[in-house]
């Protein structure tokens, strides 16, 4: 979306440009007044990271190994293992993807291929910086229903470092969103957006704002018709920026008009900390449900654990849980058979409670599930320091056009780009997109 | 497989300083003719008969073809200059063909280097002056941080909650390619300069003082025969609850300390700190250092120690809720006893041995005081500086605040702010005005709004009307040896139009270079060019090396480094930082990298590498011999932890650091098909298969061996270090099975060497023929060769460093001619460190970069 915005004036970018900003207005509305007749159904998409790969050893003769990440080795119907036993409620809304990855993320050592797991980046050839993620793509494209466009989130907070990172989200290139962390301050930016202010101040505020990023811009105008046309065209960055924030003012204001969801906090912990992973994850999860349920925003992604999670103490929650001795990414190195099924495990009870309370919560006709699709996954595959192959489970969204049940393998000759599974979730959610990073086209294996 | 290997030998950065050096002038009279002539006299031939085998339409090693190229050089050959460059380098270099094919002759070498040298020079003569890259970037954080700090007059911490800037291993991220701003950034600048200037400009009331003090008498009961105003090494102290503070300003802590000096011991370290509760059992808490003093004076003698800072960047214990309600948040003040022989770890097995601290140097904190804000004259001289007190402000409102904003804008902006800038902000003044309730409230928010605006944010590049050259140089330089803004004298040299004179430059750069912001470059310069901040992220295998991270011996946290205090590791980043810092300062040549007749060492590391005679945490020269382990880079902790696995040297690892950051060659990472080589060795003593056997299998497939035998063995002198950094010339025997090792036992430093003698039998096989290069024996010898052959090679790297990091841009073909020049000056003192940069300063291409158009 390059838009050759200097050649309209900041009014008319906000109105004629059109989709961030009118829509949200007419659409609360509409709820309010019920006049615009039926209310859009919410499409949501979740992407979730799992650090260090999974476990998949090698049995030899071609079977699966009961504690493997995969519920079987190769294509056909799902019956789940061990591991992934707690997915059981759900399990007619799952899929399992093996072989698909980002070419773009080879180049990258190591831990570090999780950098473009949201983007699909072609981080080894032209893009040094990294690009736009999936989730921040449907916000552009049709994140304007919601008091917010998306919301990121991760364990270890902030944004990480190139070949570190700790968020999945980029707004584009050389722009990470940093991940936010702390269950309370995560509840309070959703459902609490105006601290201690009246709404009538918060709007004067606003007001404010606006005019004086207008005046902003008009600074940056003089600066502007000075200098070279390199120098000029790189500062369009800057006056992107200032639209985009402009934007945000604006529609901050407007859902100003909206009241602010009413949350029952009970048997929320909102102080969780690592100290107690499970409490943690499930908090997280539950913030996630919330945030969907009460239509605060449609695009979410989570990295649960990081590839770099060794320094803080993320990285020891499988010592935590289940007193390994070590860190969390020593089981992906050494594979240990009972720690890592354990942790397996773990992992997929936090995410399987996270599908079922979507499933187990009504949604016009059907439930949450199926107009939401989750993707879970890691950018690794069993030996952690490949960087193809990404394990890839896809869940929901059974009325938003995926058909599930199955395994499919693409390993081989059969291998697709991974970006091909987002330009199909893109569209699931209405985002409608012909191409994404290096994608040749859907994923149709797993569409109905 | 064709295409895998993506080792590019001579990347697309040139090296040969002079072209003839490596061949012998002889030749010269074999000049082809110029142009489409000369390609198919001369070039085509060559290609035809050496390269298009494996460069061609059949085969495409490493991603280079041959055949597709056309003979129209000085036209610019369609984007294909890096192409002839790397192949002008390949062959001056003799690289290529490969030593086991058919090799052309020297007279056909230098035709073919000949002809593309000249095309070359005629090709960047003809596009020289053409502007076709942006300048235009916005400042790094580092760059950030310094600016507001030198603009602001206070030392804030700011960009904790910026999002991090992106980097690259062996890059500076300085670039325009890498810094860009995207509307998360820009919210959270407007958001952090708010923060910025509302302790920057305070109300005119005068703050409450806010005061507390503690003492600790020394009277019993003794713990662990300590009495409680002792800190030992191993003393978890508990930390001074401070109940109130301001929210802004500046406080002191005053600290009434000496040392208890057992006989041989001159100081004792005391740090204090002040942050969340320090919960070590837990693994709790976030803290920002007050400050380091070395206790000379011992308990007889107290002494009174002053420290001050900013409260703002300390973090704050906020208040839990219990059954009396929400308590209020404190902070906590935690003196630390730093001291550190390298051996903190020898002396337990399953607990800390408390008797044994009593041998080493004990810290006594007799009182403390913490007292804030605290201001010499109020308002504050940070305050003053941006709302100066004058009759002005009541008598003509308008010009004072015209004033305010003129003053400010030129200094944020690094240039006179024109008329229609300094207008607009009056506008935005004028408009929040009637907003805020004082002219104070009013200016933080308008001066916020200066913090974001693009002239701020982005590095000053000359604009007509707005910036002259002079000022876009008077930038370049601060930035470059302070990463930071200019200061007056830089200033008002820009505005005199005196800057563009090298001698003047010259002059300016030695002020700078003294200066102590100097040392910010030196840090930020070296741990990018060299990569080693990866060093604190490997994992280091502590079974076996159990002495070498401070571990705590029992609880929930048993084996894992004890926190809250500087690490080896962290003396490690200082060690290289400082070394670099000292050849500068020295004015020592820039081989020095290479090998150096001292090392960069305090206490713990010169343990740690097995030097006797240092003592102290502060960081000394300390003479060493031709010949020892220690010297230059390649042998320094960081580069070797970074560069091993935390088991086991990783030979690849150093050969691709060698190549990169001494060499300054670019090494293409390595395909995703192949195995990684670190998951198969030395997870342990009883897997101690060698790497060096492991890359010979590797290199029996003929895809791997293309890249391999040209990589391999610059890492294989290296295996006499281990995986954390020490010279360990001898290796547990292959394949043996060995005992591991037993705390009971082996816990004291003598035990443990007896352990390792038992286990480390072999002689590392540190033998490896470097490609196009002689054969060396171990690190000694690969050292001399690089400093006998590949000299000019290093010098050149390292000018390029600073040049790039100094411009803000990659260099590309177009520079080489313009290198090569600064090469030979910088060749007449010796390649010293502290004339190199002088030499880049005065450059041409520093004063007046022109960006050629990127690849």
């Amino acid at each position: 979306m390059t838009l050759k915005s200097h050649h309209m004036n900041r009014r008319d970018f906000l109105r004629g440009g059109g989709i961030a900003l009118a829509l949200p207005f007419l659409n609360s509305m509409s709820r309010a007044t019920g006049l615009a007749g039926k209310m859009q159904q919410p499409k949501r998409m979740l992407v979730t990271y799992i650090a260090y790969g999974v476990y998949d050893p090698n049995t030899g003769d071609g079977s699966s190994h009961e504690w493997s990440w995969y519920p079987r080795h190769d294509s056909g119907p799902l019956t789940l293992n061990k591991a992934s036993a707690p997915f059981e409620d759900v399990k007619d809304s799952l899929t399992y993807l093996r072989g698909l990855d980002h070419p773009g993320g080879y180049g990258l050592g190591g831990h570090s291929s999780g950098d473009v797991f949201g983007t699909g980046a072609d981080m080894s050839g032209r893009e040094k910086t990294n690009n736009i993620s999936i989730d921040q793509l449907a916000a552009k494209l049709n994140g304007h229903h919601t008091r917010y466009p998306s919301l990121v989130l991760g364990s270890e907070g902030g944004t990480g470092s190139y070949g570190m990172s700790k968020t999945l989200s980029h707004y584009g290139p050389g722009q990470p969103i940093p991940a936010l962390e702390k269950p309370q301050e995560i509840f309070n930016r959703l459902f609490r957006p105006y601290a201690n202010q009246s709404v009538n101040d918060v709007r004067a505020r606003l007001k404010r704002e606006a005019s004086v990023l207008d005046l902003m811009m008009e600074n940056y105008q003089t600066l502007h018709g000075k200098l070279g046309a390199e120098d000029r065209q790189k500062m369009e960055e800057y006056l992107d920026s200032v639209r985009a924030i402009e934007q945000r003012v604006e529609r901050t204001s407007q859902w100003t008009h909206e009241e602010l969801p009413i949350i029952d906090t009970k048997g929320l912990n909102l102080e969780a900390s690592y100290h107690q992973p499970g409490e943690y994850l499930r908090c997280m999860y539950d913030l996630i449900y919330l945030a969907f349920q009460t239509d605060s925003t449609r695009f979410i992604t989570f990295v649960t654990e990081s590839e770099h999670s060794t320094g803080n103490l993320v990285g020891n929650f499988a010592n935590k849980l289940f007193g390994y001795t070590g860190n969390t990414h020593d089981i992906a190195h050494k594979r240990p058979e009972e720690a890592s099924g354990q942790w397996e495990k773990w992992r997929a009870e936090q995410h399987a409670y996270f599908l079922k309370r979507l499933k187990d919560t009504p949604d016009g006709d059907g439930n949450m599930l199926d107009t939401t699709v989750v993707l879970w996954g890691s950018a690794h595959p069993h030996a952690s320091h490949s960087t193809k192959d990404y394990p890839i489970q896809i869940a929901g969204g059974n009325k938003l056009g995926f058909k599930h049940g199955k395994l499919h393998n693409f390993e081989g000759a059969r291998k697709k780009p991974l970006s091909n599974l987002f330009v199909s979730m893109l569209n699931a959610v209405d985002a409608p997109v012909e191409k994404f990073a290096d994608s040749t086209g859907e994923l149709t294996e797993i569409l109905a | 497989m064709k295409g895998i290997i993506q080792i590019i030998d001579a990347a697309a950065r040139a090296r040969i300083p002079a072209l003839w050096a490596s061949s012998g002038l002889a030749v010269l009279s074999a000049a082809p003719p110029t142009g489409v002539e000369g390609y198919e006299s001369h070039v085509k031939p060559f290609f035809v008969s050496y390269c298009i085998k494996c460069h061609g339409p059949e085969k495409s090693k490493g991603k280079i073809t041959l055949h597709t190229l056309d003979g129209d050089l000085a036209a610019g050959a369609g984007g294909e200059m890096e192409r002839w460059e790397k192949i002008l380098e390949v062959i001056d270099l003799e690289e290529m063909p490969p030593e086991d094919e058919r090799q052309p002759t020297a007279a056909e070498r230098a035709a073919v280097k000949a002809w593309i040298d000249q095309g070359m020079r005629d090709h960047v003569a003809k596009a020289a002056g053409v502007k076709s890259a942006p300048l235009a970037r916005r400042l790094t954080n580092f760059e950030y941080q310094n600016t507001m700090r030198d603009l602001l007059g206070i030392d804030l911490e700011l960009i904790k909650d910026l999002p991090q800037d992106p980097e690259k291993p062996y890059h500076f991220n300085n670039t325009a390619e890498f810094m860009l701003l995207g509307p998360e950034k820009l919210e959270r600048y407007l958001k952090t300069a708010r923060r910025a200037l509302a302790s920057t400009i305070v109300d005119p009331a005068k703050p409450e003082v806010h005061r507390q003090s503690w003492t600790f008498e020394p009277k019993g009961p003794a713990f662990a025969a300590m009495q409680p105003d002792e800190l030992g090494v191993y003393t978890e102290s508990k930390g001074m609850v401070v109940n109130s503070w301001p929210e802004t300003g500046e406080y002191r802590i005053r600290v009434k300390a000496g040392a208890i000096l057992p006989p041989g011991y001159q100081e004792a370290p005391l740090r204090i700190v002040m942050g969340s509760s320090l919960r070590s059992d837990a693994g709790t808490g976030d803290y920002t250092a007050v400050g380091t003093v070395h206790l000379k004076n011992n308990v007889e003698n107290l002494q009174e120690f002053e420290f001050r800072g900013r409260i703002e960047n300390h973090p704050i214990q906020v208040g839990q809720v219990n059954q009396k309600g929400q308590q209020p948040s404190t902070r906590l003040i935690y003196p630390q006893n730093l001291f550190d022989n390298g051996q903190l770890n020898d002396n337990h097995a399953n607990h800390f041995d408390v008797a044994w601290q009593l041998s080493v140097p004990r810290v006594v904190v007799r009182s403390v005081e913490f007292e804030s804000p605290v201001f010499d004259v109020w308002p504050p001289e940070h305050h003053t500086r941006i709302l100066p007190e004058s009759p002005l402000r009541s008598a003509a409102p308008d010009e004072y605040v015209r004033g305010v904003l003129k003053a400010f804008i030129t200094r944020a902006y690094r240039r006179p702010a024109s008329a229609d800038e300094l207008e607009r902000f009056f506008k935005i003044y004028q408009m929040l005005a009637p907003e805020f309730a004082t002219l104070e409230e009013t200016m933080r928010e308008t001066l916020s709004l200066v913090l974001v605006s693009p002239q701020f944010l982005y590095h000053t590049v000359a604009a007509d009307g707005l910036t002259t050259p002079s000022y876009e140089l008077a930038s370049r330089l601060s930035y470059f040896l302070w990463g930071s803004l200019p200061d007056n004298e830089l200033l008002a040299l820009a505005a005199e139009n005196k800057l563009d004179d090298p001698a003047v430059i010259e002059a300016q750069a030695r002020r700078m270079l003294a200066d102590e912001r100097a040392q910010d470059f030196v840090r930020n310069f070296t741990t990018q060019w060299l990569g080693i901040k990866k060093s604190k992220a490997v994992n280091i295998n502590r079974k076996l090396f159990p002495r070498f991270l401070f571990t705590v011996p029992n609880g929930e946290r048993t084996g894992q480094e004890v926190l809250f205090r500087p690490t080896i590791r962290d003396y490690m980043i200082d060690e290289t930082v400082g070394f670099i810092g000292e050849l500068i300062r020295r004015n020592a040549s820039v081989l020095y990298i290479v090998d150096s007749d001292f090392a960069w060492l305090n206490e713990p590391l010169a343990a740690h590498y097995g030097i006797d005679g240092v003592q102290g945490l502060e960081f000394r020269a300390v003479p060493v011999a031709h010949g020892a382990p220690l010297g230059g880079l390649p042998t320094q902790g960081s580069v070797l932890v970074g560069n091993g696995t935390g088991s086991a040297p990783h030979p690849i690892y150093r050969a691709v650091w060698l190549r990169e950051a001494i060499l300054g060659d670019e090494v293409a990472p390595p395909p995703a098909e192949v195995p990684a080589l670190s998951d198969t060795a030395g997870e342990g003593l009883e897997n101690a298969t060698t790497i060096k056997d492991l890359l010979r299998i590797h290199r029996t497939v003929e895809s791997c061996n293309d890249c391999h035998v040209r990589l391999d063995p610059w890492g294989i002198p290296f295996e006499e270090y281990n995986a954390i950094g020490q010279y360990q010339p001898r290796i547990p025997k292959s394949g043996a099975t060995v005992r591991g090792f037993q705390p009971q036992t082996d816990v004291t430093l003598e035990g443990y060497r007896k352990y390792l003698n038992t286990v480390n039998t072999e002689l590392a096989d540190s033998v490896a023929r470097v490609p196009n290069g002689p054969e060396v024996s171990g690190m000694r010898e690969l050292k001399d060769y690089l400093l006998n052959d590949r000299e000019e090679d290093v010098a050149e790297n390292v000018i390029r460093r600073l040049l790039t990091y100094g411009i803000g841009r990659a260099l590309t073909y177009h520079d080489r001619y313009a290198v090569e020049e600064l090469l030979k000056q910088s060749g007449k003192s010796d390649h010293r460190f502290q004339d190199m940069i002088l030499t880049v300063c005065r450059s041409e291409i520093f004063r007046t970069p022109i960006t050629p158009p990127q690849p």
